[in-house]
């Protein structure tokens, strides 16, 4: 019983840390892109970036299926080199990121748009290239709010379901991640199994969110110059 | 030496100058929103003139003919920023050490070593900037500014968010700094005193022109516009027109006042009947008549404000009294108001130290004199491009 209690947990973690991952990269670069952005076109992409967020699970789970489905537009791309996005392991990382994004993005870009301008012009006057501005200026400035972007991100990917179900669907040990597993085992009346799932999501869930708790206590003001 | 003739296109105004700089203090001084720190912003490389050319000891930053334009990371050129811009999350140490991280570690720790004695921060190399008072982070800007050992040095108000004090003891300390910087140092202020005292000669801007740069005690007797003349310390602006030219010797009427005023032309302008022009007077040129009659305004005074003469060092702009802070002697600083006619009451403004004007009441009429030498003309118009 054990077993089969945990197998979902395996699925969760490898789901949850790559799309963290994958999160982490993508957020930052939109949310860097768009913290200095000022285009005509700023609302509309900003957007449809936080969208996912609003939106039912199964709207997003519609949207990722008509386009990963197999008359999807990336679906038949992908499947011109036989690959199969939908009710595979890679799909509950695709749905994981698309919710999670959003999250990411819009801690990260709070944190960037916060970080002084005169602060990285001060480091171009001092010969640093774009690349060493953003490195040794930017996300030291930015680092509390991206950091509490990827635990939130974290968090987010962790509690994926409906998205997850719709595009990934429920094959046991492939594709079954927590919450999914959780809603089965209700359904099926393995109340005992689903408890034992629901303490692990929780503690997980809580312990993520201390951690954030926690990181937030130990730097506040910590980027803060008195004048 | 450097040489700058940049047009940029911003709202409200255009920025159009051309100035060079050649191993001096140039102090910048305007209103605000006249287009100084976009000046510096477009020397740094850290924004685009629209046309033009920058050029450093020879080295072209930017021309727009040539479609050049270098970046700001290769123009060797410091810049210390009004809110300071140091970099909160790196020590004392590690932000004067920022811009020399490509040479020898050794070569680093000597000249970090350097600027931290030199710009008097010795103990401080390991607190984060949060931890220093305001004058020790613009210290440490200064220091980081150094480090890459520029060619030109930028500075944009360094000293506005500093007490008396601190903003004293930094003024002298970039004085100090001439004698072993030989670079050109471009010195942004809004305080005339400051700009006075640092540079060597003076900038001054207007809606993003020059109006006049030339050596600072030129700027302060002559300034050649209404704009030159208030950013120059001149009060008392009333309009008149030219009555009658001899030789320097110029009567000019002012209606406000009801009579006419005789004025030196110092400047030499060239000025005929019945021009318009505006002329001044600082508040400390303005003294008791002890008889005489030209340029005699019969005043009450109106009010009397005490203030202690070093506050704001303004004597200290007057050029024969430069660096001669008398402390504790308190002035008085009188609005007057001419009793001549009611129904045209002006308001002159006249500082005099009280030990030379002891008995001067409120609501008493005393003769005012304005002398020809110290009263300055400038045209009208605005549209003088000197």
């Amino acid at each position: 019983m054990i077993e089969a209690s945990l197998s979902p947990l395996w699925v969760s973690i490898k789901t949850v840390l790559v799309a963290t991952a994958i999160t982490f990269f993508l957020g930052i670069i939109a949310a860097r892109w768009m913290a200095r952005y000022s285009g005509r076109f700023k609302s509309l992409i900003d957007g449809l970036f936080i969208l996912p967020m609003v939106l039912p699970p199964t709207v997003v789970g519609f949207g990722l299926l008509m386009l990963f489905g197999k008359n999807g537009p990336i679906g038949m791309l992908l499947d011109n080199i036989g690959v199969t996005v939908v009710f595979s392991w890679p799909a509950t990382v695709i749905s994981a990121v698309v919710v999670s994004f959003p999250l990411m993005y819009m801690s990260a870009r709070g944190g960037f748009e916060q970080v002084d301008i005169d602060i990285e012009d001060a480091a171009r006057t001092l010969g640093a290239s774009e690349w060493k501005v953003f490195w040794t200026v930017t996300m030291p400035q930015a680092w509390p709010a991206v950091v509490s972007a990827t635990i939130l991100a974290f968090a987010r990917a962790l509690g994926e379901f409906g998205a997850t179900l719709m595009l990934a669907g429920n094959i046991p040990g492939k594709t079954t991640t927590l919450p999914v597993a959780i809603y089965f085992n209700i359904q099926a009346g393995h109340m005992d199994q689903a408890l034992v799932q629901v303490l692990i999501v929780l503690v997980i869930s809580f312990a993520s969110l201390a951690a954030l708790a926690y990181f937030k206590g130990r730097t506040k003001n910590a980027n803060t110059i008195r004048v | 030496m450097l040489e700058v003739k940049v047009k940029k296109a911003l709202e409200g105004f255009d920025l159009d100058v051309d100035f060079s700089v050649n191993k001096e203090i140039l102090s910048i001084m305007g209103p605000s929103g006249s287009g100084k720190t976009m000046t510096l912003r477009c020397i740094a490389g850290l924004v685009k003139p629209d046309e033009g050319y920058i050029k450093l000891n020879g080295r072209v930053l930017f021309d727009s003919e040539h479609g050049l334009c270098l970046p700001a990371r290769l123009r060797r050129i410091g810049f210390v920023f009004q809110n300071y811009a140091l970099f909160s999350h790196l020590t004392v140490a590690e932000n004067i050490a920022y811009g020399i991280k490509n040479l020898p570690q050794r070569v680093v720790r000597e000249r970090v070593a350097q600027l931290i004695e030199l710009m008097h921060l010795p103990g401080l190399e390991h607190r984060y900037p949060r931890e220093l008072s305001s004058g020790q982070q613009q210290r440490v800007a200064m220091a980081r500014a150094l480090a890459p050992e520029p060619e030109a040095l930028l500075l944009d108000e360094p000293f506005s968010a500093l007490d008396t004090p601190r903003r004293e003891r930094l003024e002298y300390e970039i004085l100090q700094l001439q004698k072993f910087y030989e670079g050109d140092i471009l010195f942004v202020t809004h305080d005339l005193t400051e700009g006075y005292k640092l540079g060597s000669r003076i900038a001054i801007y207007e809606n993003g022109r020059i109006v006049q740069c030339d050596r600072k005690n030129n700027v302060i007797s002559t300034p050649v516009n209404p704009t030159a003349a208030r950013l120059a310390g001149v009060k008392n602006l009333m309009q008149g027109y030219v009555k009658s030219v001899s030789d320097s010797r110029v009567e000019v009427f002012i209606p406000e006042l009801g009579m006419p005023l005789k004025v030196i032309n110092k400047q030499n302008l060239s000025l005929t009947e019945n021009q318009e022009v505006i002329i001044g007077i600082r508040p400390e040129h303005i003294n008791i008549a002890t008889g005489g009659r030209d340029n005699v305004i019969p005043c009450q005074v109106n009010e009397i404000i005490e203030g202690a003469i070093d506050i704001r060092g303004r004597d200290n702009i007057i050029p024969c009294q430069v660096n001669e802070i008398i402390e504790g002697v308190i002035d008085i600083h009188c609005h007057l108001y001419s009793s001549a006619d009611e129904a045209r009451k002006y308001t002159i403004e006249m500082i005099s130290p009280r030990s030379s004007s002891p008995d001067i009441c409120e609501g008493h009429t005393y003769d005012f004199y304005l002398p020809p030498e110290h009263l300055i003309i400038v045209p009208a118009s605005q549209d003088n491009s000197a």
